[in-house]
């Protein structure tokens, strides 16, 4: 058997991606954790000083912890595999990514292990997060001085 | 599965379509004829689907909440209220917002009768409004 006759029989064999199914979780399931997200927003809102901008902060907070506690409890890694980027691309993702790999590091000790692994993921995550806020900022400053917008 | 979905949806099509606008004002320390007035701009502004005013001496607290669908124009709304206010009553310290925050503790405002409370409470929540952090 030749190469390409066993790439035509991979490819046989191989059952299609369920691509539209995936997209529908995904959806769906990063829906709800945005819901769940606004409803947080709104009980800061309403039982405590806090005013629609300023609840913001303090919602990401909240539910970065969540999906820490999620993720320590192993939980938040079927959901994980159940409906993929919709659990990764909102803020609860990057929950997961600080606490798993500082699970993963634990055997290599306190400091080396949990201490430089668990921002191998987040890092890069906080690193281009800041450098783009940085050049969106000084665009958005170029254009006020010029006059183009306001504040 | 196409026809439940779209079945699942309509209530919220139907719920946009109702145009109503509730606009409450208060009428603590003022006239009638400014009530009338403040009610009327209000009513202009076309995306504004719930509103309150209240007054307290030279205090005027307008708290609105713009269509969901326009939320985008929600700064724009609010800005053009405020000017439109301010240019009418020049002595009145004005300020609109459309923050929910102000618009949940103005709701529960209208029904304080006490007026030294009601002053308080109002510096209070526009101090809240400068808040950005």
């Amino acid at each position: 058997m030749d190469p390409q006759e066993y790439q035509q029989l991979e490819q046989q064999m191989t059952p299609p991606t369920p691509y539209f199914k995936n997209v529908l979780k995904a959806f769906f399931v990063g829906g709800i954790i945005c819901t769940i997200g606004q409803a947080i927003t709104y009980l800061y809102v309403i039982f405590f000083n806090f005013t629609e901008q300023t609840a913001g902060n303090a919602t990401v907070a909240t539910m970065v912890f969540i999906a820490m506690i999620l993720t320590g409890l192993g939980l938040y890694r079927k959901l994980g595999q159940f409906s993929g980027a919709g659990s990764a691309v909102p803020v609860t993702g990057f929950g997961n990514a600080v606490i798993s790999a500082a699970i993963e590091g634990r055997t290599e000790g306190f400091v080396l292990g949990v201490g430089s692994n668990m921002f191998k993921l987040a890092g890069s995550v906080i690193l281009f997060g800041v450098a783009s806020a940085f050049f969106v900022a000084l665009i958005k400053l170029i254009l006020v001085s010029v006059g183009v917008l306001e504040w | 599965m196409k026809k439940l979905a779209s079945l699942l949806f309509v209530p919220f099509f139907l719920i946009g379509c109702s145009n109503e606008q509730t606009i409450q004002v208060t009428d603590l320390a003022a006239d009638e004829e400014k009530r009338v007035e403040i009610e009327e701009s209000i009513r202009n502004q076309e995306e504004i689907y719930s509103a309150t005013a209240i007054f307290v001496k030279d205090e005027l607290l307008v708290s609105i909440q713009v269509n969901p669908w326009l939320g985008f124009k929600e700064q724009k709304v609010e800005k053009r209220l405020q000017k439109e206010i301010e240019e009418k009553y020049p002595d009145l310290k004005v300020l609109v917002s459309s923050d929910y925050k102000l618009h949940w503790e103005s709701q529960k405002l209208l029904e304080e009768e006490n007026e030294k409370k009601m002053a308080d409470e109002i510096k209070k929540l526009k101090d809240l409004a400068k808040e950005e952090t």
